[in-house]
């Protein structure tokens, strides 16, 4: 997929976009209003990542200059700063998702699939782990047809592990998915620890789940092969 | 405390009635005084009348053969006589006195004045008197009417005196209600107080002056913080993605990851303070909108849930004792949330296992209150004192907690006008009650 990063910090640019190609996105980048403009008009991207805080462009003109020329890719509004008028004008523009600065590139990767998942209306998603099945879109675990009593939470937790598979998660970014935003002060790596706890206890019921890594010292990950 | 108005007017009563007081004690006596000289001039004209008439017609017509050495003359009721008869004496009397006459079997005192004279080696003595009891007569009659003037002018005074005095005094009461209005300097009403005292209006003006100068100090402070905190963003952004990409390289040995995973920690603490600054500088602002209905017992559900695996991971007991619900209404329910998610969350990480929390809601003395009692290692006054107030806590180096949780409890409470109370026992626990305004 296409990403077009619009971001005056060459700096975060680069390492988005770096992120972005393990990704397996295609990436371009975007120093300035005016040449994110013109980028935008030619190119077909399938996202444009938006630092509203532009110098020489007020960003939310670029969501209104696409949408004009009937231009339909999805906006993904960055900005530091992380006001409440900002988030709704910009989603009211027609962005398809908000993010404040500083986010996790995790994060940033677990939107765009979301968005993806909506804008190309993948609805039967379903991961195998081991001997259970992670079904996205009804927010099932299943064995052998047996759902897995799982907490909202818990659920949420183990998605966004999956969904982020073979890379080790640090509590902060599992936190910060979760609890993000308001309860950003009551951040305590505890509270990962024993939702983890908890998904463990519950599927061990049915079976191992060797899948599930603790990596000491630093996080969690899910290693599956596919 | 006592009014001004009140001290006023209680301070004018009293001296009206001090005033009053003597005024009626010494009253008698001046009326008196007054009277017997006015009698006793009274009767020196009438001396100088009947000697004037003796002069002119002789002694003869009043004392004859027959009538002996006097005359006498009182009339009806006996309030004045005059009395005239032949006597010897050493020396010349003019005097006035007080003395007891009997007439016709009645003893009358009176005020006679004793005149003695000679009319052809003859002397004579004449004696002028009227009743004291018709003195004393006159005497309570002025003392009537001086009593009832006297009363009416106090009590037409003391109530012009209370009046003008709350009419001049009302601008003060204005500018009180306006200075208890407001919460913040921001909120004070700036229009002026109209008043024609210039004590008032100067105090009016400089209220206003100050509570400008404050409330732009407060907005430059804030502006400070706001534009710092953003500033802070975009470098804690770049050093982040830049240690997420090395942390996500394969094949890095595991010691260094653990170093990039520390210094993440690091970062995203700093990322924290200045998160919770920004918040806390935006609620402050009243840059949140407050637009959610909701019900307080649902919330205090939600918040039970949320931390109920935490606490049985614990050994920590959660109680809800939710007596009545309230449905708030104008207001932020995502920041109520937060409000008192801080205080569970803190009462769990001040309870050892074994322990309880109990969140409790319900009218108590007519306002809707929520209780998070806990059961933890409790508070000193000391640790009260600092609890909402920002950086003023000594962290435990080995908590991952900024200390900044309860102060933005506490401006989340305040823009919601929600009164805190902590109440905390060393070694048994701490309650922390919310008290919610009625809904607007």
């Amino acid at each position: 997929m296409n990403v077009l990063i619009v971001e005056d910090e060459k700096n975060l640019a680069n390492e988005v976009a770096a992120y972005l190609k393990t990704e397996g996105y295609l990436c371009e980048l975007a120093y300035t209003g005016k040449d994110a403009s013109e980028r935008i008009a030619v190119n077909a991207y399938d996202f444009v990542l938006l630092d509203i805080g532009l110098p020489d462009y007020n960003g939310l003109d670029l969501i209104v200059e696409a949408r004009k020329n009937n231009n339909d890719v999805s906006f993904i509004i960055i900005t530091a700063r992380g006001t409440v008028d900002d988030k709704v004008r910009g989603l009211d523009l027609g962005a398809d998702d908000y993010l404040a600065k500083p986010f996790a590139l995790v994060e940033l990767h677990s939107r765009l699939q979301a968005v993806a998942r909506r804008k190309f209306q993948i609805t039967n998603q379903i991961i195998a782990l081991g001997e259970f099945v992670l079904d996205i879109q009804s927010r099932k675990v299943l064995f052998n047809g047996t759902e897995v009593d799982l907490t909202k939470k818990e659920h949420e937790l183990l998605q966004y592990l999956v969904l982020n598979r073979n890379k080790v998660l640090t509590r902060q970014q599992l936190y910060e998915h979760i609890w993000g935003n308001i309860l950003d002060d009551q951040y305590d790596s505890n509270f990962i620890d024993v939702h983890i706890k908890n998904i463990r206890k519950k599927m061990n019921v049915f079976a191992q789940v060797p899948w599930m890594e603790t990596v000491r010292g630093i996080g969690y990950r899910v290693s599956l092969d596919n | 405390m006592v009014k001004l108005r009140t001290k006023l007017a209680f301070f004018n009563l009293l001296s009206k009635l001090v005033f009053t007081a003597l005024f009626i004690a010494i009253l008698p006596f001046i009326v008196e005084r007054i009277n017997i000289i006015q009698t006793d001039n009274e009767l020196v004209q009438k001396r100088e009348e009947v000697i004037e008439l003796i002069s002119e017609v002789g002694i003869e017509p009043f004392i004859t053969q027959n009538t002996g050495n006097s005359f006498g003359s009182y009339n009806i009721l006996k309030e004045e006589f005059i009395n005239l008869e032949k006597i010897q004496l050493k020396d010349d009397w003019n005097f006035i006195e007080v003395s007891k006459r009997l007439i016709e079997d009645e003893t009358i005192d009176y005020r006679v004045l004793n005149y003695s004279f000679k009319i052809d080696d003859q002397t004579y003595l004449l004696e002028i008197g009227k009743s004291l009891e018709s003195i004393h007569h006159t005497q309570n009659n002025i003392k009537k009417v001086i009593l009832v003037f006297l009363f009416s002018i106090i009590m037409i005074t003391l109530f012009a005196d209370f009046y003008y005095t709350r009419m001049i005094l009302s601008p003060l009461d204005a500018i009180i209600r306006k200075l208890k209005k407001s919460s913040t300097p921001s909120h004070f009403d700036k229009t002026p107080v109209i008043t024609s005292t210039s004590e008032f209006r100067q105090l009016d003006q400089i209220l206003r002056k100050s509570m400008d100068e404050i409330d732009n100090l407060f907005q430059k402070e804030k502006e400070i913080t706001v534009n710092i905190s953003h500033e802070l963003m975009t470098p804690i952004s770049i050093l982040r993605s830049k240690l997420e990409n090395l942390l996500l390289q394969q094949n890095i040995e595991n010691d260094v990851a653990e170093k990039i995973e520390e210094s993440l920690r690091t970062l995203h603490r700093l990322q924290t303070l200045v998160k919770s600054l920004l918040l806390i500088a935006g609620i402050e602002s009243e840059q949140y909108l407050k637009e959610d209905s909701f019900s307080i017992k649902d919330l205090l559900k939600e918040i039970s849930d949320e931390i109920e695996p935490v606490a049985a991971d614990a050994g920590i007991r959660i109680i809800n004792k939710y007596e009545e619900d309230m449905m708030v209404t104008n207001a932020n329910r995502s920041l109520v949330f937060s409000m008192i998610y801080n205080v569970v969350n803190n009462s769990v990480k001040n309870t050892s296992s074994g322990g309880e929390i109990i969140l409790r809601c319900g009218n108590y003395e007519g306002k809707f209150e929520i209780t998070i009692s806990d059961t933890g290692k409790g508070m000193t006054q000391d640790e009260i004192d600092v609890l909402f107030l920002r950086f003023k806590k000594k962290l435990d180096p080995q908590k991952e907690s900024t200390g900044i949780g309860m102060a933005i409890t506490k401006s989340i409470a305040d823009f919601h006008k929600i009164d805190i109370s902590v109440t905390s026992n060393p070694g048994k626990g701490t309650k922390i009650s919310f008290f919610l305004p009625e809904n607007s």
